[in-house]
């Protein structure tokens, strides 16, 4: 689930929200509930990927959930921090205590959108799908802990786990936790991937290749708001592919979009402008981070690491490329705002003496030469430009290796073609998705796969257990090791922002725990 | 003559096979392993699911065999599934290339409709200030990016004047009023450079027609300049022009992937190049395959009209 592919990191890039931003959230959020919702209408919103898939089970692009999370509900859903959310899943309460089985109690009275009833047996066709290598599913991996799936009764399921399952609450909030109608699946066969059928607030109404995809509202759905009104409040949502930011830019003020993302160099036209109401969400995803790979010359030398990552400003980063608006990454590969964002662990920061000094240690004081894989971008390029310049500082010389983004990311971590990555990832508040990807010894992205027997074990230690408190204090443990000993260090968040008419309502309500658009409770206000 | 249209029609398949075998072999090419793509080049990569992909593309053969069954399948009219969408690429294309279709025949008439004019006038008023003018915009209308174009057009027609829609697609048989009104700026992005290129040789053929003996003795019996012109001269200088005006049919779908990409059309070009991305080879191999047919077509309909416009070419031999 980490930066599931190049698409995803692009995303990211403008994705982002937390710490600070999500205090204010929830003070707009208080006044806008003043107000009651109107009924009816079509919201048209842009965005800049075509989905790969509207099946979220099998959709590899990390833009797919622009398109899905519109139309399902999630087994165990969660708020922006990532905190399991009982009143909107389809699970009312939960069991983790126990290793070796999780325990889900249904909510009742659910149908999906062809009639189908949600209960105990659909959830164990869906996750039995999953699980079936030939369904060819994204989330497959993050669901290896199961055994087998029980239907104990009606609206009581059972995972029987193979071994602790620590993460199983964020991962139902994902892909892997979006539910398909068995009847629909079953009919429809390999055609099933772009006329999903789920239980969310809208259906799928049509798909056009490489144009749009328009939902229309589920009369039958079964939330409510916190007044008790009936979800959704909406007729219809177009969600049109406009890959072109500036593009989208320019629609939204000829009035032919009603939302859409604001690229950062836009940011400031939004800015208390009497005409738009703009949103952001901190830590969408982290914007730009030095992945290394520790087994290849000359970077197995942490000292030389650790020489690189104080040798760059971010801050001159985020002012030249990103127009002040992303955040000086303090923390690790977990962002602000998730639970376990911890910005007091030591990290190596901008510090050109401490660079200097590291060199000496690593026994190259007049520097080196260096290869770095990048892919370009807008941002990318430029700040890789800003990057060459401040090594060179220090006398380390970078030679850009430059790919397109699936190429490049395929190049540096299986491949293992250069030292250094240059690169943008996925909000993944969850920290077992990351830890287990990137720092354990198996993990995609440990390009070198170096084994550290200390990292495996607390990401073991980090799996075992649904407690928080305790989780919390292992992937600090984590950091200190992963920032310490730079096998990867970020630098900046990325910030996500939004941007919408006056009279469109709910946009305080608008990025999930991903950062991504959850467009459930949107409204327009009639003048 | 019909002897020779059988003859140019035959020639078409080694040509379309030759096209199609390279892009198979530089999709090949370019780096990065399909079926690790296809399950998205990270995490959730699998042994038993990329097994599994593999032995459904033929991915596990050796690469004329794979384009041997591709070949096999594409000649009884199925294309395969796409590898990413899993949509059948036929079908897929049928939507798709109507569209770039419709655009790039927009895109062509507006080019023409500009250059035809543009390089008479210049050729007539050779030297002079409407010759200089026009020649300034053909070279500027040559060193225009038509993405750059597009945005400022969206800008200008779209934001600021509110005339036209900034993007989109409405299918002609919708809302024929909405879809021109919908083409009209990615059209003229897309036509304004090629009508530069059609423009400057107008201008040059019709100036060395114009040059000629007959051409004077017309003159000379006391017939007016633009009757000499367009009864006498411009007919001959047409056959070059026509032969550029058919090779920018090419450009014009090369244009197109940047422009259905900006203006949000869902035809093939925007498809091909998402293709690309993917490593989606049964998308790309049928996206080229329609887009090389229709390159040759029309380079074949343009032979055949120079023997229309000129009585003296005979494909008899």
């Amino acid at each position: 689930m980490a930066l599931r592919d190049g698409v995803r990191r692009r995303t990211l890039l403008k994705a982002s929200l937390l710490g600070a931003g999500s205090t204010v959230l929830l003070a707009r959020h208080g006044r806008a509930q003043a107000e009651k919702p109107q009924y009816g209408g079509k919201l048209r919103v842009a965005y800049q990927l075509a989905p790969g898939a509207l099946d979220p089970v099998v959709g590899r692009s990390g833009g797919d959930a622009y398109y899905w999370r519109q139309f399902v509900d999630q087994l165990v859903d969660a708020d922006p921090a990532l905190n399991p959310r009982a009143s909107t899943s389809l699970a009312e309460s939960w069991d983790v205590s126990d290793p070796k089985k999780v325990e889900l109690k249904l909510r009742k009275g659910v149908l999906f959108h062809d009639g189908t009833p949600f209960n105990a047996e659909a959830v164990k066709f869906n996750v039995e799908r999953l699980l079936d290598p030939a369904t060819k599913a994204t989330p497959r991996a993050a669901f290896t802990a199961v055994d087998s799936v029980t239907a104990v009764d009606e609206h009581l399921v059972r995972f029987n786990l193979k071994r602790p399952w620590g993460s199983v609450l964020s991962t139902l909030a994902d892909r892997g936790g979006a539910m398909n109608s068995p009847t629909a699946v079953k009919a429809m066969g390999a055609d099933y991937i772009f006329k999903p059928v789920s239980t969310g607030p809208f259906k799928v109404a049509e798909y056009v290749s490489g144009s749009h995809v328009r939902f229309v509202r589920n009369e039958k759905y079964w939330g409510r708001d916190a007044a008790g009104n009936p979800l959704p409040y909406l007729d219809e949502i177009v969600v049109n592919t406009v890959s072109d930011p500036t593009v989208q830019v320019a629609a939204l003020k000829a009035g032919e979009m009603d939302l859409i993302y604001v690229p950062y160099r836009e940011v400031g036209n939004f800015e208390n402008n009497p005409t738009y109401n703009m949103r952001k969400f901190d830590g969408g995803g982290i914007a730009l981070t030095l992945q290394y790979n520790t087994m290849k010359a000359p970077l197995d030398d942490m000292n030389l690491r650790l020489a690189v990552a104080h040798a760059i400003n971010p801050e001159a980063i985020n002012k030249a490329v990103y127009f002040g608006r992303a955040i000086i990454a303090k923390g690790g590969m977990w962002p602000t705002g998730s639970w376990a964002y911890d910005p007091t662990v030591a990290r190596p920061t901008y510090n050109v003496a401490k660079a200097r000094e590291y060199l000496k240690l690593g026994g190259k004081p007049n520097g080196f030469e260096l290869d770095a894989m990048l892919w370009p971008s807008e941002l990318n390029t430029p700040t890789a430009e800003i990057i060459r310049a401040q090594l060179g500082a220090i006398g380390i010389k970078l030679n850009l290796k430059v790919y397109e983004v699936t190429v490049a990311t395929e190049k540096f971590n299986y491949g293992q073609e250069t030292p250094i990555f240059m690169t943008s990832w996925s909000r993944y508040p969850e920290p077992d998705w990351n830890a287990s990807l990137i720092y354990r010894s198996d993990g995609y992205y440990n390009a070198g796969k170096r084994k550290d027997d200390r990292l495996d074990a607390l990401i073991d230690a980090g799996a075992a257990t649904a407690d928080i408190a305790k989780r919390k204090a292992v992937y600090r443990q984590v950091d200190e090791i992963v920032l310490g000993e730079a096998h990867m260090v970020p630098m900046l968040y990325g910030v996500t922002y939004a941007a919408a008419p006056k009279h469109v309502m709910g946009i305080d309500e608008v990025f999930g725990w991903d950062a991504k658009m959850y467009l459930h409770r949107m409204w327009l206000k009639k003048s | 003559m019909q002897r020779y249209i059988l003859r140019r029609l035959a020639q078409l398949v080694p040509s379309l096979l030759l096209i199609t075998f390279m892009v198979f072999a530089l999709m090949h090419a370019i780096p990065g392993d399909p079926a690790r793509m296809m399950l998205g080049a990270g995490e959730q990569l699998d042994a038993k699911q990329l097994e599994i992909v593999r032995r459904e593309y033929n991915l596990d053969k050796p690469l004329p065999v794979q384009y041997v069954l591709w070949l096999a399948k594409a000649a009884s009219g199925d294309l395969g599934r796409s590898t990413a969408s899993q949509r059948r690429v036929g079908e897929e294309l049928l939507l798709r290339a109507s569209v770039t279709f419709q655009l790039g025949l927009f895109a062509w008439l507006i080019g023409a409709a500009i250059a035809l004019p543009a390089g008479v006038i210049s050729a007539v008023y050779r030297g002079r200030w409407p010759d200089m003018l026009a020649t300034m915009a053909a070279v500027g209308a040559v060193a225009l990016p038509g993405f750059w174009l597009g945005i400022m057009m969206i800008l200008l027609f779209g934001v600021t004047l509110g005339w036209l829609p900034t993007r989109g697609y409405v299918a002609l048989g919708d809302d024929p009023l909405g879809s021109l009104r919908h083409m009209i700026l990615p059209a003229v992005a897309l036509g304004i450079t090629s009508s530069a290129v059609v423009m400057r040789q107008m201008r040059s053929a019709l100036l060395e027609v114009l040059a000629q003996d007959y051409i004077r003795t017309a003159r000379a019996k006391g017939l007016a300049r633009w009757p000499t012109v367009i009864g006498h001269a411009l007919r001959n200088a047409m056959l070059p022009v026509i032969t550029v005006m058919g090779l920018e049919i090419g450009r014009i779908f090369a244009g197109s992937v940047v422009i259905e990409t900006l203006f949000g059309i869902p035809g093939m070009g925007r498809l091909m190049v998402q293709a690309v991305f993917q490593r989606d080879f049964p998308v790309v191999q049928g996206c080229v395959l329609v887009m090389a047919t229709a390159v040759l077509v029309i380079n074949f309909v343009t032979d055949i009209l120079y023997a229309v416009l000129d009585p003296r070419i005979r494909y008899d031999g």
